[in-house]
């Protein structure tokens, strides 16, 4: 079962994440900290274990329908936002727009467009 | 309607309700989104989620049962976030090539990426408590929801925020990667992750494992880097008005 240990070492890597937070009071998520560590962990490891691969793979391809549930919830505050919506999704559209043409015009300026090799 | 109740209670006592609806969802909306010949303007994740909205309208199930339910699938987000490591790491070469325009671009793309939607906001005349709900929209749900905490905001409309924020960033960055001439993967990976956190990186999984992996990159930065100075800033903002 390669996917199941593989599966503990994830667990493992969250619940490390949790202690450290608990310990150094970190802003950060414990999902975070895990991503981190694991990645530290196979780089010092020098590949990746077919275990760990095993279960990390389809858990990435399934990330979208796991934070569904909390998206959901948006539909049901509509209501409390009575008049304020308008200037929020204002807000967050021309926000967004604005935030990714910026980001990507530095990242343009900064790394320039590669020859395709 | 009242005959349907006791069902209802019935189905409801095990997660496996609320779990059930959730994969039916997810599945017909990537069936939906398959259908329409992937339209970048409408990912499947909100196909997806409008469903599921109005099937809880539909059978009445209050979104508090469904959501106790559903923790069964959203504990999973924990392990897969690690999982994330995974991409990282294996495509850490290529990062490291990048680091410097990486290291100059994200602290000025992440400030920016909350400064325009708070700005916008602030001049439209909205309230403390709404700019401190939206104020982390660009950062991945889990570490969003502690930095909301903080600074005194809604959580349920920063998860209202982040939605709006990840679906729109991914037709903002296929508009700008044209305008600006971009087709390089790991830019588009990093910008989508940066500005649309989970939602965005699933979206750079679908055009490659290279900006998927630049989209995690981005998406973890941008939470680390806003996590640590957000409520730092947001204090001292605070103290000075």
């Amino acid at each position: 079962m390669p996917a199941l240990s593989g599966f503990l070492w994830l667990i493992s890597y969250w619940l490390i994440g949790e202690v450290v937070i608990h310990f150094t009071a970190l802003p950060i998520s414990s999902g975070v900290i895990g991503m981190l560590l694991l990645c530290a962990t196979l780089a010092v490891r020098g590949r990746v274990p077919t275990s760990i691969a095993a279960a990390a793979q389809p858990l990435i391809a399934l990330l979208a329908m796991l934070i569904m549930p909390g998206v959901v919830g948006v539909f049901f505050i509509i209501g409390e936002l009575a008049g304020q919506w308008s200037a929020i999704l204002i807000a967050l559209v021309l926000g967004t727009l604005l935030s990714v043409i910026t980001t990507l015009w530095l990242l343009k300026r900064l790394i320039g467009q590669p020859h395709v090799r | 309607m009242s005959a349907d109740t006791p069902l209802l209670t019935l189905l409801t006592t095990t997660p496996l309700f609320a779990v059930g609806l959730t994969l039916a969802a997810y599945l017909l909306g990537s069936a939906l989104f398959q259908r329409l010949k992937r339209p970048s303007w409408l990912p499947a994740i909100l196909i997806a989620a409008l469903l599921l909205a109005g099937a809880l309208a539909l059978i009445g199930l209050p979104y508090a049962t469904y959501q106790q339910g559903a923790t069964w699938l959203t504990v999973l987000l924990g392990p897969a976030t690690v999982a994330l490591g995974m991409p990282l790491y294996q495509q850490l070469p290529r990062i490291v090539e990048l680091w410097r325009p990486l290291a100059i671009c994200l602290p000025i793309a992440a400030t920016l990426a909350a400064c325009y939607s708070l700005a916008i906001a602030w001049l439209l005349g909205s309230s403390d408590t709404i700019l401190a709900s939206i104020a982390a929209k660009s950062v991945t749900a889990p570490i969003a929801i502690g930095i909301t905490e903080q600074l005194g905001g809604t959580v349920a409309l920063l998860l209202g925020a982040l939605l709006v924020t990840g679906v729109i960033t991914i037709p903002c960055v296929s508009l700008a990667a044209r305008w600006l001439h971009i087709d390089d993967e790991r830019l588009i990976g990093f910008a989508l992750g940066l500005n649309g956190h989970a939602i965005g990186t699933v979206r750079a999984f679908e055009i490659s494992p290279t900006a998927g992996a630049f989209a995690s990159l981005g998406m973890s930065l941008t939470g680390i880097f806003t996590a640590v100075l957000l409520p730092l800033a947001w204090r001292l903002i605070s103290m000075g008005s």
